[in-house]
């Protein structure tokens, strides 16, 4: 460890680095459970093999992350149960029990991967160097499932825009609470289990980043793909500001 | 726009977010006229931050203000006006839009209509002869700045110009001056203002100050934000109203209804000058782009949306200001 710390500017930027890898890994390995889950909620064997195929690459995504920063030699911390990846966690359990294929895809393709984009995009090129070509790519890959399910959220919206747009707004109240609960500049809900010690937030700022910056990335590019969807601005506005903040 | 249910958000939490967010549709508006024609409207904000109009962010800036052209494009509505800061961003410049298929303006004829009219009515009601008068023009080569001073030329006794950008100041007053009228112009508003009878202020700067005032002098404030108030020197007699707004007399709606919230005035149904020109362009169905580039307002143009206002049953605003209606207006405030 002490050689690999020796790569590091300070030991706040081990730490912090440390912490932004937990973070991204343990995010996939939710991605990934969530798409194994939504495999079993559907028939069709074409889609059914599709989401399996998804959980792979959030899979491949994890393991990515596992062995750049074991090559960095980093502090990494995975936990699952972690207090918010839990209770989104356990949102998207709630709607696959229901076998509610279009809330899985609107939770996992949209509210989570919109963070997962914005954040690998501002960490990749924060961090810099082998990092931020890693981050960059996956971010990459993850805007193609953004896309592809933005598509079919388009379709499902055209069918009956009111019940649609009643169904998102039930869910990102459900699931964006948690998100933005988590993403403030304090945790709302206490620590989040996944850094190791104090919250990372407070030492952002040692990689050149900030919690404020992260967060208005994440939500714009949120509220893009709620527009690009075709839900109306003067609705989603009223969503995103009703987030606790 | 949180509700009674949720805490309100600190200044500091709001900041912290506000500029992140994308252009999108706040509310839809529905507009009557006096003729009985109906039109529907949707409020787009950029979301820039007013602690972000500066230098520093001005590529971000309009580059927020050409994402919200998109949104009107995406939404397929074919007639937009680019209000305050937006059409001040672009400089009225609309050729990155040409291929979007609709129709745009700045709206600042009708805001200069509504400025000189204001300017005109307060004078005749405080018995000032406009003729016989000097008009200070603070702001004068802004697009408003510049529409006003054109219409006034030849109408009042001396104009008085000021603006921070001496070459354009030089450039604007020398050609009023080889024009044959009285002109007197300096970037030192304290070499100007203690000869004005009338003011004009369009500028949005937050150093304006203005003293050495005559007694009862008349001000419209017509600049963003506006809040001359501060900045006047308090001497009796001044009459100082917010300009360049509009009563639409038939009423207006918002959908959802901010007006709680937002858009508040000490008289129902007001409007900037800017908004109402496009929706007398859909009232008319005006199918070409009407205030646009910089100094391209003419008087024949001030004249035409102002004649277009009143056939809409759009007045000019009750005067008023940061203190509510102005006494001389209080009889003619309510619709």
């Amino acid at each position: 460890m002490e050689t690999q710390e020796k790569e590091f500017k300070s030991i706040e930027v081990f730490n912090v680095t440390s912490d932004i890898y937990s973070q991204a890994i343990t995010g996939e390995l939710i991605g990934m459970s969530n798409f194994a889950t939504l495999a079993e909620t559907i028939d069709d064997p074409h889609e059914k093999m599709e989401a399996v195929e998804h959980a792979d690459s959030e899979r491949r995504h994890a393991e990515g992350f596992m062995a750049y920063a074991k090559k960095l030699g980093l502090n990494v911390n995975i936990n699952l149960k972690g207090s918010y990846w839990n209770r989104i966690r356990e949102q998207f359990l709630n709607y696959a029990a229901k076998k509610d294929f279009i809330a899985c895809i609107i939770i996992q393709e949209v509210m989570l991967e919109a963070f997962a984009i914005s954040m690998y995009t501002d960490a990749g090129n924060a961090l810099g160097g082998a990092s931020k070509k890693l981050f960059l790519s996956i971010a990459e890959e993850e805007k193609e499932h953004m896309d592809h399910s933005v598509e079919l959220l388009q379709e499902e919206l055209h069918k009956d825009p009111d019940t649609f747009i009643k169904k998102f707004e039930g869910i990102h109240f459900n699931c964006m609470t948690i998100l933005s609960e988590f993403s403030a500049r304090t945790d709302l809900k206490g620590h989040c289990g996944v850094c190791n010690g104090d919250c990372m937030k407070n030492a952002l700022h040692h990689v050149n980043l900030n919690v404020d910056s992260l967060r208005g990335n994440a939500l714009a590019l949120y509220a893009k793909a709620l527009d690009t969807i075709g839900i109306p601005g003067e609705k989603s506005i009223v969503w995103i500001a009703k987030l606790p903040a | 726009m949180r509700t009674s249910e949720l805490e309100e958000l600190p200044i500091s939490k709001i900041k912290a977010i506000y500029d992140y967010i994308p252009p999108r549709g706040i509310f839809k508006m529905h507009v009557k006229s006096l003729t009985g024609i109906e039109t529907n409207g949707l409020y787009i904000d950029t979301f820039i931050a007013p602690d972000k109009l500066n230098a520093q962010n001005l590529r971000a800036n309009i580059q927020k203000v050409k994402d919200a052209v998109k949104v009107v494009h995406h939404l397929n509505i074919k007639m937009a006006i680019l209000g305050g800061f937006t059409s001040l961003l672009l400089e009225g410049n609309f050729n990155d839009f040409e291929d979007y298929d609709m129709v745009l303006t700045t709206g600042n004829s009708l805001t200069s209509a509504y400025v000189v009219k204001g300017l005109e009515k307060a004078a005749r009601e405080h018995g000032i002869s406009m003729s016989e008068s000097n008009v200070l023009v603070i702001g004068a080569t802004g697009d408003i700045g510049m529409a006003c001073t054109n219409y006034l030329k030849g109408k009042v006794n001396r104009l008085l110009l000021c603006a921070r950008n001496m070459n354009r100041l030089k450039t604007f007053g020398q050609r009023l001056l080889d024009e044959g009228h009285e002109v007197k112009y300096s970037s030192d508003l304290s070499e100007l203002a203690p000869e004005a009878d009338l003011i004009i202020s369009v500028a949005s700067s937050s150093e304006i100050a203005i003293s050495s005032l005559k007694p009862k002098v008349i001000i419209c404030d017509a600049g963003y934000p506006k809040n001359l108030e501060e900045k006047v020197e308090k001497v009796p007699g001044v009459f100082l109203f917010h300009g360049g707004m509009g009563q639409l007399k038939h009423g207006y709606s918002f959908n959802p209804d901010y007006t709680s919230q937002f858009y508040r005035y000490p008289a129902p149904h007001l409007g900037h000058g800017c908004i109402i020109e496009i929706i007398l362009m859909a009232f008319e169905g005006i199918k070409e782009n009407f205030s646009m580039g910089k100094g391209n307002i003419t008087s024949e143009k001030i004249d035409l949306m102002y004649e277009l206002s009143l056939k809409h049953g759009i007045e000019l605003a009750p005067f008023y200001n940061s203190d509510g209606i102005l006494e001389a207006s209080k009889n003619n405030s309510t619709t």
